[in-house]
């Protein structure tokens, strides 16, 4: 008899240890430091959303890893973005996805590194951030795809003159440098016009362009908030131009939807027409999940979210299969992603950027979003020239 | 280059009697209590997310909003002057603190509420061109700086005749001896609270019709409000629409004949020369002897 309750006490035992390595073996804590309060909490709740359905798919797809997510808001501040980090760190993530600002990204990242995890993102395009060498950081985007969209696009309009209005916030600032230099080297006549983050009226500077530059075209690049009041400042003076082209948060739904006497004929950068079209199963899969989550349509920041996080979550299964996920294997493992995405195809150089990534120029037309560049992924003909008055 | 010049100060004057309006709640609290409200630019906000929270809800001009962002700015700045009451000891540091948490409270309470997303008017009628001779604005920008002018004529013209506001002064001036003069401070207090209040609901609103607002929007007006304030000489009405107009015109100016990327170190720029000059600001010696 007390044999027998040995061997079930044991029988017991083994059962509840194996379990405990299982549940171990297969879900993994990743972290995820995004702005959800602050001036990038709109964008870093994009992200945010992008990122819980990647975490989604992929436990659904009955692999025999799963993630789960450890969400800490960095406030939009770079400290708060560290401290962020440092904590999940110390809770035990494997790796973490997200962040916003390359000014945030940069110190995160720092944090990350030291602490050996891997710092996967979309939210920064500042080139800075991939010429440290860290063997743990990786981008899917950056700001040469989106200068080669928006220097397409001009050049498919045959610019000859251009004016850049363009924040003196980092990223924006180096993307207009390099369109500035590119556009340059091509023979455009190029003004440009920096302007502070808190300017909140925009006349003086269209009336400058208005007057003086008397550019083709005004290109824009900024956030939401500058190209509403840019657009806005230009349907009062209404400059003699034959396009204003921005890139990013522009081009959406969003825009469409909330300023529609502001956005007819403005271009943006767009990953997908709008009303989105998903013709792959993992676009159409992401976009069901999305609007069962949030009972929404899927935005580019979502996109984006997804992207990053599903390669993220994909290399922890693999590192976790070779058992080097915890001896430092996951930065090898996602450097060996490569594949086609809901961005196009992602691959990883020794930076960790990701060379392929292009960008797609969209317009407003009637309340939609049609891709007009490149001409092979076009969903729509430009309305050129065009303004919004 | 003159019309871009004439333009700009155009441009510069209409900003400037938007500052004024957001800037003469915090001095007038300022002024009564020593205390600086730095929850003001969150009431201000506060007042625009009710008028796209009507705009939105009802479909109507977000001009309509003003007596609901009335009664709702008011309320909270009774309850903002309630808990910065309790405060017994060094009133005038302790405030600071409270009412910058309150700030915070207020702005993540906008974000629960209205999120994140940036926010505008839909009203093309509000967004129409203006055109005076050279002169170029939007319809609401021209229609929010008559008003504003006319709400500082009214203040002015309440301080100086009006009982309570010569209540409100008397306190400002001499908080003991207005006592002795049979003034109840506490009543005066909350009616330059609410007076602020009434100030912040039409910046709001204003704002909302001619320009974006987002949650942390409400700390950079606060700021900008509190350099106007010394800018002007604590205390001085005139002095702030003058300082409000003269910050305006000098950033409009700098985007114009410099960079835009210049206009915020410009506007601190003569913040600091004014008060090497005149360390009582633009009005504040005069406002003194008065």
């Amino acid at each position: 008899m007390k044999n027998i309750r040995n061997a079930m006490a044991a029988v017991v035992a083994t059962a509840c240890a194996v379990g405990i390595n299982i549940a171990h073996a297969e879900e993994f804590l990743v972290g995820s430091e995004v702005p959800l309060t602050g001036t990038l909490a709109r964008v870093g709740t994009g992200m945010k959303e992008g990122i819980e359905v990647a975490a989604d798919v992929f436990n659904r797809r009955g692999g025999k890893h799963k993630v789960k997510l450890v969400t800490i808001d960095d406030e939009s501040s770079p400290a708060k973005a560290v401290a962020a980090v440092e904590k999940l760190a110390s809770q035990g993530v494997v790796a973490l996805s997200g962040g916003y600002g390359s000014n945030n990204i940069g110190p995160a990242s720092d944090a990350a590194n030291k602490a050996g995890l891997v710092y996967m993102t979309s939210g920064g395009v500042d080139d800075s951030l991939t010429q440290r060498g860290y063997k743990t950081f990786f981008r899917i985007n950056n700001t040469a795809g989106y200068s080669t969209a928006m220097i397409g696009l001009l050049g498919d309009m045959g610019a000859k003159s251009v004016s850049i209005v363009t924040s003196t916030k980092e990223a924006p600032a180096d993307l207009a440098k390099d369109v500035e230099k590119i556009l340059k080297a091509k023979g455009v006549k190029v003004v440009m016009h920096s302007f502070d983050p808190a300017i909140t009226d925009f006349k003086p500077v269209i009336n400058k362009i208005k007057l003086q530059d008397k550019s083709e075209i005004i290109a824009m690049v900024g956030y939401e908030n500058d190209y509403v009041g840019i657009i806005r400042a230009a349907k009062v003076l209404k400059p003699d131009v034959k396009a204003m082209v921005g890139v990013w948060s522009l081009a959406t739904a969003k825009m469409a939807s909330d300023f529609p006497d502001l956005m007819p004929n403005i271009y943006g950068t767009a990953l997908l027409p709008f009303p989105a079209e998903f013709k792959t199963p993992e676009g159409k899969e992401f976009a069901e999940t999305y609007k069962k989550l949030f009972n929404k349509e899927p935005d580019y920041l979502g996109q984006f979210g997804y992207v990053q996080s599903i390669l993220l979550f994909e290399a922890i299964a693999r590192a976790a299969d070779a058992g080097t996920l915890k001896s430092g294997g996951l930065a090898a493992e996602v450097r060996k992603s490569d594949r086609d995405t809901l961005i196009g195809r992602v691959k990883f150089d020794d930076k960790g950027d990701n060379p392929l990534f292009s960008h797609r120029m969209g317009q407003h037309q009637s309340g939609k979003v049609a891709v007009v560049w490149p001409r092979d992924s076009a969903t729509g003909k430009m309305n050129f020239p065009g303004v919004p008055w | 280059m003159t019309e871009l010049i004439l333009q700009a100060i155009y441009s510069g004057l209409l900003q400037g009697g938007s500052y004024a309006l957001i800037a003469l709640g915090l001095a007038l609290v300022f002024g009564t209590m020593k205390v600086i409200n730095l929850a003001h630019g969150e009431l201000v906000l506060l007042a625009a997310y009710v008028a796209y929270a009507v705009e939105s809800g009802l479909n109507v001009n977000p001009v309509v909003a003003i007596p609901i962002a009335l009664l709702v700015v008011c309320t909270s700045a009774v309850l903002v002057y309630f808990l910065v009451d309790r405060i017994k000891e060094d009133r005038e540091l302790n405030s600071l603190i409270l009412t910058y948490g309150i700030g915070v409270m207020l702005t993540n309470a906008i974000l629960l509420i209205w999120k994140a997303d940036i926010r505008s008017t839909k009203s093309t009628w509000l967004q129409d061109a203006v055109v005076l001779g050279p002169f170029y604005s939007m319809r609401s920008e021209l229609g929010f700086f008559v008003a504003s002018i006319v709400l500082m004529a009214l203040l002015w013209w309440w301080l100086a005749r009006s009982w309570y506001g010569r209540a409100v002064r008397a306190v400002a001036s001499n908080r003991d001896a207005a006592k002795l003069m049979g003034i109840n401070p506490r009543t005066t207090e909350i009616v330059s609270f609410v007076v602020a209040g009434i100030l912040a609901s039409f910046a709001g609103v204003a704002l909302f019709s001619y320009g974006v607002i987002q949650p942390p929007l409400g700390h950079a007006l606060t700021v900008k409000a509190f350099i106007i304030t010394v800018l002007a000489g604590v205390g001085s009405i005139p002095g702030v629409l003058a300082g409000a107009l003269l910050l305006g015109v000098v950033e409009a100016l700098t985007v114009t004949l410099l960079s835009s990327a210049l206009q915020e170190i410009a506007g601190m720029g003569l913040f600091l020369l004014v008060l090497f000059v005149m360390p009582n600001g633009l009005f504040g010696t005069a406002a003194r002897r008065g």
